[in-house]
Order: C-alpha cells, then sequence, then structure tokens
C-alpha cells in the first residue's frame, strides 16, 4: 500500500503540475479538497482520467468519487481492489 | 478582392507602452541597444521568472503561451500606467498549439479516451484573451482574431476603430503565438526554415536561399486615446487589405498621408516584414518598389524571427524608433544607409501570404 501512496503522490502532481510540491509535501491522510492543496472539480475530471488511464478504473457512479477522492489513501485503497492493470 | 479600410478622425490614438517576450532579453527594450542575434533556425525564446507575475497555485494549469500572454500584459499595463483596460483583444495564428498538441496526441495515443481535460480547454484560440481578463478581472470587450499573418494588426485594428468612435479609452492588444518542436517539423518539411546556422547577413540575400528562423511571438500592447509622460507614439492610421495591388496600397498611403496633413517627404522610412525566405520576400520586394521605393526600409525578424504574429514586432520596432528618436543602423535592410536620427513618421508594411495570390496585407502609419 505505502508503494502504491508514493506513486500515487508523483501522478498527482505529475498531472495537476503542481510544480511547487514534492511527494513528501503532500499527506495522504489530508484532504485532497478544500484542503490546503487547493484542488478543485477539473482537478477531480484530471484524477478521473489519470485513474482509467493508469489502472484502468472507470468510475461508473459519479457520487463515489467524493469518498473516493477524500484523501490519497482513501484513492490508494481503492485502486488496489479495483484496479484492472 | 476585399479591401477594409479605415481613416483617421479628430481622435487621435497612442500606443503607450508595449511589453514582448521573444528571443530577446524579456520585458525589456534592451534589443533596441544590445539586440541578440539568433544562431539556429528554431529559436528558443527567453523566458522571464512566471512567478513575480503569477502565482505558482494559478500557473500551474496555464500553457506556457498563457503564461506569457499573461505577464506580457501585466507588464505593458504597468509601463503604461494602467490598472484596468477598456478592452481586452488578441491575435494569435495557432492559439494554444501546444496544448492543442497535446490533446490530439492523446485522443490518438489513448484511442479517444482517458482524455485530459485542462489540455482540451486550453486548445483553443480565444483562451488567451479570457485568461487575461480571468487575471485582471475584467469585464470589458473581448476578442480575439486568429487571420494568419495579420492575427495582431487585425486585432489593431479592432481597437483602433473603437478607440476613434469613442467607445472604448483604452485596450490592450496582443500578438501571442507559440512554436512547438512538431509545427516546426512540418515547416521544415516544406523548406521553411534556414537549415544550417543563421546569419544576419545572409539572410538579406533573400533571392539567394531560404534563410529565416523561427521566432515565438508574445507581445501586449497598451492603446489608448489619452497622450500621458509614457507614450511611445502617435498610432495614426491602420489599414488591412486582402489581395490587393500595388496601386491599392499607393492610393490607401496618399490618403493616409492626407488624413493626417503629411506628404511623402515626411515620411521616414518604412517597417518592412522582410523574413530571409525568398518564397515570401520577393513579394515583399515587389510591393515595396511599386508602392514605397522612396523610404529607407526598416527590418526586424532578423531580431525577432518569424511567426504568425511577428507583424506586431514590426509596429512595436517603428514604435521605439519613433520613442528613441532614432532607427540604428542594425534595423536597415540596406547595409549602405546610415542611421537615421529623430524619426516623425514610419510606415509599417505587413505581407503575409504562403498563397502569393491571396495575400493579406496590412499599412499602418505612426507618428510622434
Amino acid at each position: 500500500m505505502d508503494q502504491l501512496i508514493e506513486e500515487l503522490k508523483k501522478e498527482i502532481i505529475e498531472v495537476l503540475n503542481l510544480e511547487d510540491k514534492k511527494p513528501e509535501d503532500i499527506d495522504e491522510n489530508a484532504p485532497l479538497f478544500g484542503g490546503e492543496t487547493g484542488l478543485d472539480s477539473i482537478d477531480a475530471l484530471e484524477l478521473i482520467v489519470m485513474m482509467e488511464k493508469n489502472y484502468g478504473i472507470k468510475l461508473q457512479n459519479a457520487a463515489e468519487g467524493k469518498e473516493i477522492f477524500k484523501s490519497v489513501r482513501t484513492m490508494a485503497e481503492y485502486i488496489k481492489e479495483h484496479r484492472t492493470k | 478582392m476585399v479591401h477594409q479600410s479605415h481613416f483617421t478622425n479628430n481622435m487621435s490614438i497612442y500606443i503607450q507602452s508595449v511589453s514582448q517576450i521573444s528571443v530577446q532579453k524579456p520585458l525589456t527594450e534592451e534589443w533596441f541597444d544590445n539586440p541578440i542575434l539568433p544562431k539556429e533556425a528554431f529559436a528558443q525564446s527567453i523566458e522571464p521568472d512566471y512567478k513575480q507575475f503569477i502565482p505558482p497555485a494559478e500557473s500551474r494549469r496555464m500553457g506556457r503561451l498563457i503564461k506569457r500572454a499573461i505577464t506580457t500584459s501585466l507588464s505593458a499595463l504597468k509601463k503604461g500606467g494602467c490598472e484596468m483596460p477598456d478592452a481586452i483583444i488578441s491575435g494569435t495564428g495557432l492559439g494554444c498549439i501546444e496544448n492543442t498538441e497535446k490533446f490530439l496526441n492523446a485522443v490518438i495515443d489513448n484511442d479517444e479516451e482517458c482524455l485530459p481535460p485542462t489540455a482540451f480547454m486550453q486548445s483553443t484560440h480565444n483562451t488567451i484573451s479570457s485568461q487575461i481578463a480571468i487575471r485582471l478581472h475584467c469585464h470589458g470587450y473581448n476578442s480575439t482574431y486568429s487571420n494568419q499573418g495579420t492575427s495582431f494588426d487585425s486585432a489593431l485594428l479592432d481597437a483602433f476603430i473603437q478607440l476613434q468612435l469613442g467607445q472604448i479609452r483604452s485596450a490592450l492588444v496582443g500578438g501571442h503565438d507559440e512554436m512547438t518542436p512538431d509545427y516546426f517539423n512540418m515547416l521544415s518539411k516544406i523548406n521553411y526554415w534556414r537549415k544550417e546556422d543563421v546569419n544576419v547577413d545572409m539572410m538579406r540575400q533573400c533571392d539567394k536561399e531560404i534563410n529565416s528562423f523561427s521566432g515565438s511571438c508574445s507581445l501586449s500592447m497598451l492603446v489608448g486615446t489619452d497622450h500621458t509622460e509614457n507614450t511611445l507614439c502617435r498610432l495614426a492610421d491602420i489599414e488591412l487589405f486582402h489581395s490587393p495591388m500595388p496601386s491599392q496600397i499607393r492610393d490607401s498611403l496618399f490618403k493616409m498621408l492626407h488624413a493626417n496633413k503629411l506628404t511623402l517627404s515626411d515620411v521616414d522610412a518604412v517597417v518592412a516584414s522582410y523574413s530571409g525566405n525568398p518564397n515570401v520576400d520577393r513579394y515583399v520586394g515587389h510591393y515595396l518598389t511599386q508602392a514605397m521605393s522612396e523610404f529607407p526600409v526598416i527590418w526586424y525578424k532578423h531580431l525577432f524571427g518569424e511567426s504568425f504574429c511577428s507583424s506586431a514586432f514590426g509596429i512595436y520596432v517603428a514604435a521605439m524608433c519613433l520613442h528613441k528618436r532614432l532607427i540604428p543602423k542594425l534595423l536597415l535592410y540596406n547595409p549602405k544607409d546610415a542611421e537615421i536620427k529623430n524619426p516623425k513618421n514610419i510606415l509599417v508594411f505587413n505581407y503575409f501570404g504562403w498563397n502569393p495570390s491571396q495575400p493579406n496585407v496590412s499599412l499602418s502609419l505612426l507618428s510622434i
């Protein structure tokens, strides 16, 4: 799980172009949205695309996103359970 | 044949300030005294420190061209002492081509699935003007012109007309285009750029071989009706033409001069869009010979390169010569011409036409 969390942090920085952030700056338990990272709905779209592209996960229910994107850790847990690649 | 024209009334329009990012030192006028002479056909622009203008949290979603456009806009407004323009009007030939390529490549690579939304959003041409407006919180007139090599000229004409009609008092006019490796390579395949090192003296020998080089353009110009201590010069007139005969250019020149109470002898020089590509420059030379052979020729693409919005540098160069009261030898196309002191009126002639039977042309008059 720890390896997946580190991988996710790097991917989030790259996909969302968080130039001034390093993986160690992101707390895996902190809220991804509405917290210090300042992410918004367009970032959520980018993360959905990233999950589909990198892990083969298609979100069927938009309401699920709220729980999945609570933090990097919840993302990692969801990916671990549902990934197809 | 289309002929758009507009002649001056009593309202004076001034170029208040200009800021640029190009192959020259960014956001300065250092090129005028100490220019950089590019040596490679794919000349790279010099990037300023964007963090001084755009917070990282805001810039992370912006493509390179948007960052340049916002930075030159903020810089031009600051130089011109203007906090909020009445209008934002941009010219761009290709828009945010880097993001367009990114999006289209993703379409191909991902089999039309998993497409990145940010690249798509920023791939449109009018992203530039809208992003500037969002950054400035400007709710005024906002428009974008994409007319190949006269995109900037079209934007400037729009501002000029609206200023003359009294609909606005100031406008931020931009010319923004970026060159990407893919687009550069495509143009290389049709022999548009010089294959070896670029050399200014060879660029003049444009009848012999291709010597043009690419230059990304990001230039913001504040124009308005107020004359201030920062004012560079007066934009006396601007006209656009599609497929004009040289005689039409000559006629318009006389009307333009007459409307401004000038004669041919009052004109100090003409800025021409010579690029070093003989396939284009022969037509530029034809128009100059037929319509404006009296005047010394200024050129600028040996300093700023070729792009869809490089005509913006033509206006900029003329404005700076009037402001600094000098046309330096470096800007004169004929190496035998001596520098010209205290110029008062300069014409700017821009020719753009990959299809020589249907070129777009602009003629502008700038005065002190």
